[in-house]
């Protein structure tokens, strides 16, 4: 049970994580490859104020982590609005190396390569999340009202000023908008939802290192909005279900652990690989 | 009296060619006023300079005596300008009423928060919206094809819904990029009526036009453009029987 368990609580981590990067990369068209570092920087965080020696509760932690990682993804969007399409991916890109490189390497704040272990479970008002079931409660209830801010925006006008903006953005000037506006409002709701995931995917795990906030985590990222579907509810919730299942079956199999995180890479690139040339909708969603 | 609109002196250079030299003219509210001139006359670039698209080297453009010059092109909106272009850069992904909803300014929701902690009054904001950007759609012709995607829309169709986008931002001073050209017989007719009814609701409108036969039907004062300058102008019977406008326009010159 503690399996299945697990695999859900990580599936609506992933949630929120495909939620944000649909945000960005699907709707407003910011194709950034660096939403894992934000990611870590939430996690990070989180585990820094638990861990503290004048530790704050977990909710307080949430709310100055998701903030801060609001922050953070509005400056490294910011580029995208100087540069556009093809060269962000390349800022974003070295935005993405840089972290990596910051978590492998500052020791005192980070555990450096070695991680961080002891992370405390959180505690809800008394009610302390120790057991996996619990997790499950907490986490959908996040997911949860991630999908539903997800959704209550798209059919605003928000929704249709973004993905306006993703055609032409000079046509979106012309008819009047401030387009700068709405894409720092895109990236600040995508940074509070990369933050939340992280300090969740920190307390559940209760150990983190860099090797979870890498390129190969924002790749991974991509892979779920394009197998899923872009600019849709539905393909933000079926990603991250669907290609976290797969790990999951490879334990199945009888085949030794190394063989097996290989082989989970080389599934992921070629899933990339045949939904880009026979599927670019995803299996619910429109055209990326 | 100040004038409605005022464009003065302007240039502007890219890289070695003056696309504009000295550009100055007036115009007058309520008038349809065509904008005529060769090829590579600077006629788009006006509009891009009026719209704030563009700034230019030297020169001012003055709107209701406000001048305009710095603003940037969503400012420039909500002072009352707007402009369609050359190549449509409609929303294709999107339907052909939402396009039109891009447009209307000052909705409720457009920030997320608002939309997160108040969907109700989002949503009844929006179908009031949603009515009016109807009524524009109506208004241009293209009611029936309001919840098609634009591509699937015919050109002439594609060329209507440009003018409801900027008759939903409010706008009194409409800027229009050969709204007639490509056009067959019976769309060309259609849009010719529409700038007309416009003109009857009080907007002004400032058309880049080749079509002499759109020009003499529709225009009530001519602008002739050549090499960023303004030649002539006048009405369209002076302009288009001047000969040495004629030599300019339809070849030999440069």
């Amino acid at each position: 049970m503690d399996f299945l368990f697990s695999y859900i609580v990580l599936a609506e981590i992933y949630v929120l994580l495909g939620l944000s990067t649909n945000l960005l990369v699907g709707i407003a068209g910011i194709f950034s490859v660096s939403q894992a570092a934000v990611f870590g920087v939430g996690a990070y965080l989180v585990a820094h104020f638990m861990m503290a020696a004048d530790p704050l509760s977990f909710i307080p932690s949430m709310l100055i982590a998701a903030a801060c990682c609001v922050a953070l993804n509005i400056l490294v969007t910011l580029p995208s609005l100087r540069v556009s399409g093809d060269y962000f991916v390349v800022t974003s890109f070295g935005i993405q190396l840089l972290a990596t490189a910051v978590f492998t390497n500052w020791a005192q704040g980070t555990g450096g390569a070695n991680g961080l272990p002891g992370i405390p479970p959180p505690d809800l008002f008394g009610w302390p999340v120790e057991t996996t079931g619990r997790y499950v409660l907490l986490c959908t209830l996040f997911a949860g009202l991630g999908c539903l801010a997800f959704w209550l925006i798209m059919r605003a006008p928000f929704g249709r000023l973004v993905r306006a903006i993703r055609e032409d953005e000079t046509a979106v000037a012309a008819a009047g908008k401030n387009v700068l506006r709405a894409k720092v409002s895109a990236a600040a709701l995508a940074g509070a939802f990369a933050g939340t995931a992280g300090g969740l995917y920190a307390t559940f795990l209760s150990f983190i290192d860099p090797s979870s906030f890498d390129l190969d985590a924002s790749i991974l990222l991509l892979t779920m909005v394009v197998v899923g579907g872009a600019r849709t509810l539905a393909g933000s919730v079926i990603g991250p279900f669907l290609l976290l299942a797969l790990p999951q079956l490879l334990t199945l199999v009888d085949i030794p652990t190394t063989i097996a995180a290989a082989a989970r890479q080389l599934i992921y690139g070629l899933l990339l690989i045949v939904f880009m040339l026979f599927r670019p909708q995803g299996l619910a969603g429109e055209r990326l | 009296m100040t004038a409605y609109l005022q464009v003065d002196g302007l240039d502007h250079r890219f890289g070695g060619l003056r696309a504009l030299q000295e550009c100055s003219f007036t115009i007058e509210q309520g008038r349809i006023t065509c904008l005529v001139g060769p090829n590579g006359a600077g006629k788009t670039t006006i509009f891009n300079v009026i719209t704030g698209f563009l700034k230019p080297d030297q020169g001012s453009v003055a709107f209701r005596g406000r001048s305009l010059d710095g603003l940037r092109p969503q400012s420039i909106v909500h002072a009352g300008i707007a402009r369609t272009f050359q190549n449509l850069r409609l929303f294709t992904d999107l339907t052909a009423l939402d396009n039109v909803l891009v447009g209307i300014s000052g909705q409720f929701g457009e920030e997320p928060l608002g939309a997160i902690l108040r969907p109700m009054h989002t949503a009844r904001a929006q179908a009031r919206r949603r009515m009016e950007a109807m009524q524009t759609l109506e208004h241009v012709g293209l009611a029936d094809r309001a919840r098609d995607l634009v591509r699937n829309l015919s050109y002439g169709e594609q060329k209507l819904l440009t003018v409801a986008r900027v008759l939903a931002t409010g706008a009194e001073l409409l800027l229009l990029d050969e709204p007639a050209s490509g056009l067959s017989a019976g769309a060309l007719d259609a849009i010719m009526s529409l700038l007309r009814r416009l003109q009857n609701e009080g907007k002004t409108l400032l058309v880049v036009e080749h079509n002499t036969r759109v020009v003499q039907q529709i225009a009530d004062d001519v602008l002739f453009l050549h090499q960023g300058h303004l030649m002539a102008q006048g009405t369209p019977e002076r302009i288009i029987s001047d000969p040495a406008l004629a030599e300019i326009y339809f070849g030999g010159a440069l």
